[in-house]
């Protein structure tokens, strides 16, 4: 074979096989719509309908009828804005203090932060829910926040930005008669901005996708975040009806999936550089 | 407080605005008083409740040593859950890692549409496990599921999925594959595309094949990027629970039942609380020895480099 064609056929490969394997990894996003959108009697047709044969909304209509998914939404977001915003807030100025000052015990205090990212929620579940059953927050937004107000994961990363921040910048600032505060909030802060967007971006998702936590300390139907409400949804004893199952998967992921889709580069770019929320 | 002592705290007090080390502690105070409220202390109190019998409607905490991890050696569901937890980690984190280099190598090259594919395979990462995991419960459904219609219409018999105890979980980790593979792929190529072209440029005058290069050049370079990967997906793999709780409540027959799940189990539905924070630490030791292997690991690459 001549070189050209070698060149061609490695194309062919790579093609086939970054294409064979795409197909694989957006079928369960595409099923889920598919059934989502066809007719009861498209969902078990044999062979397959990859397009339904028409278009219906009875499934959500049924999703909407079952379960309160705009409550849900409106907890999944209380929650994360809240969590997403005090640990930004704390990890800017933790992050300012741990970069600029020395002061007695920091590497102390350092280390116990970062010792956290090591004991997950998973561990420490039980005596953190003792802990909320007797200050009275178990099933409260309180409860579900309380291992979240502050991130190890965001203080270390805004650490390491406000390092790279050179220090007569804030000598001058402070020579200008700044007050400490008023340094964090109104220079670093917007020095270390993609830092913080990134942190956001990320301390978001997770909290948006958080399931152990909030199963274990929700009880009230009616604080349900969006994934309790979506395991809850599925009655192992009830009828199984897969139409409006899929139709509330893609109330619960649809719009984030679309937050995604339009931005997806950055997204992806944040996740490379930082590794993940662990 | 005589006016003698307020002034030498005023003078404390001002002392350390000079050294500021008051605005350090005002700074780190949020964090460290939320963590050690909400972190440190029930780190240290599971620990400790790991040794009572814990009554929490009664209020009653009863001390007896050991006997919860003693119950843990001969319980049987629990062995079966450390066992399918080890065969999950096991299992996932090299195919998830190996199949992410793979995928890394692939888009290492230019072609068209790259970022859609790209996007395409991170997208499983950033949707909710346990909205995805309700999806493929759908799809390894075994009369209507779309894995057995697609397998029926090449002729291959259905499949019990996620129905069989032989077959539960190898169908939960086909689908943590799935869901940790973008993750794996655009960290390795971020390690790819780290390495210098020079060193390939070179490799190629000396004569060195394509395979040559890549077992000589891309693997040990990417040695930090491969441990980070595997410990980092180890860590995750040994806390998984939420695809567990959808696909298959940890059954059928305990086939799939895992640690986190069990424990979850033994707390919030039995109110078992002693023995599940017994099942905690045993967790945590888990997490603490791939932690401990990191650092080794770690010691040997900053000698080697």
């Amino acid at each position: 074979m001549s070189r050209p064609m070698l060149v061609g056929l490695g194309r062919l490969i790579l093609y086939v096989a970054v294409g064979g394997i795409a197909a694989l990894m957006i079928l369960p996003f595409y099923w889920m719509v598919v059934t989502a959108f066809s007719p009861a009697t498209d969902i078990i047709a044999f062979p397959p309908k990859w397009i339904p044969s028409r278009l219906i909304l009875e499934h959500f209509t049924a999703a909407f009828a079952k379960a309160p998914w705009l409550m849900y939404y409106w907890n999944s977001a209380v929650v994360a804005v809240v969590s997403v915003g005090c640990s930004v807030l704390f990890g800017l100025f933790a992050g300012y203090a741990f970069a600029v000052y020395r002061f007695p015990l920091q590497n102390v205090f350092f280390l116990m932060i970062l010792a956290t990212l090591m004991v997950p929620v998973q561990v420490t579940s039980v005596a953190l829910y003792i802990l909320l059953s007797r200050i009275g927050w178990v099933d409260t937004y309180l409860g579900i926040l309380a291992p979240n107000f502050a991130s190890a994961f965001g203080v270390f990363m805004l650490r390491q930005g406000i390092k790279s921040i050179p220090v007569d910048l804030i000598e001058a600032a402070r020579m200008d008669g700044a007050g400490e505060v008023r340094i964090v909030l109104t220079i670093i802060g917007p020095l270390v901005k993609t830092t913080i967007a990134t942190v956001a971006m990320l301390l978001f998702l997770s909290s948006w996708n958080d399931f152990l936590w909030p199963v274990i300390v929700i009880n009230s139907a009616n604080l349900r975040t969006l994934p309790v409400g979506i395991a809850l949804f599925k009655d192992p004893y009830g009828n199984i009806n897969y139409g409006p199952l899929m139709a509330a998967t893609v109330i619960s992921t649809g719009p984030m999936l679309l937050a995604y889709v339009i931005s997806q580069k950055y997204m992806i770019r944040g996740i490379a550089l930082t590794g993940l929320k662990g | 407080m005589s006016s003698h002592g307020r002034g030498s705290i005023r003078k404390l007090v001002a002392r350390w605005h000079a050294r500021r080390i008051f605005h350090a502690y005002l700074f780190i105070a949020p964090v460290v008083v939320l963590f050690g409220i909400f972190r440190v202390a029930p780190s240290i109190q599971t620990l400790l409740y790991s040794f009572y019998k814990v009554e929490l409607l009664r209020g009653r905490f009863t001390f007896i040593g050991l006997e919860n991890f003693q119950a843990l050696l001969t319980d049987e569901i629990f062995r079966r859950a450390t066992m399918n937890t080890l065969t999950y980690v096991v299992a996932i984190v090299p195919i998830s890692a190996f199949l992410g280099l793979v995928l890394a190598v692939l888009f290492n090259a230019e072609f068209r549409l790259k970022e859609v594919f790209k996007a395409i395979y991170f997208a499983p990462m950033v949707t909710s496990t346990v909205a995805a995991a309700m999806v493929w419960w759908w799809m390894y459904n075994p009369q209507f599921g779309i894995f057995n219609v697609l397998l029926r219409l090449v002729g291959i018999p259905d499949q019990p999925w996620l129905m069989s105890s032989r077959m539960a979980l190898p169908s939960v980790i086909i689908f943590s594959v799935w869901k940790t593979l973008g993750y794996n792929m655009i960290i390795y190529l971020a390690g790819l595309q780290a390495i210098p072209p020079q060193f390939y440029e070179a490799a190629t005058i000396d004569g060195a094949s394509a395979f040559g290069r890549f077992r000589r050049i891309t693997i040990p370079l990417l040695a930090p990027t491969t441990t980070f990967i595997l410990i980092y997906n180890s860590i995750l793999a040994f806390q998984v629970f939420d695809q567990v709780f959808v696909l298959t409540g940890g059954g059928p027959a305990n086939s799939t039942n895992v640690v986190v799940l069990d424990l979850y189990r033994q707390a919030f539905e039995r109110y078992n609380f002693g023995y599940a924070a017994a099942e905690a630490m045993v967790l945590f030791l888990f997490i603490m020895g791939i932690t401990v292997l990191q650092y080794v690991y770690s010691q040997r690459y900053e000698v080697s480099y």
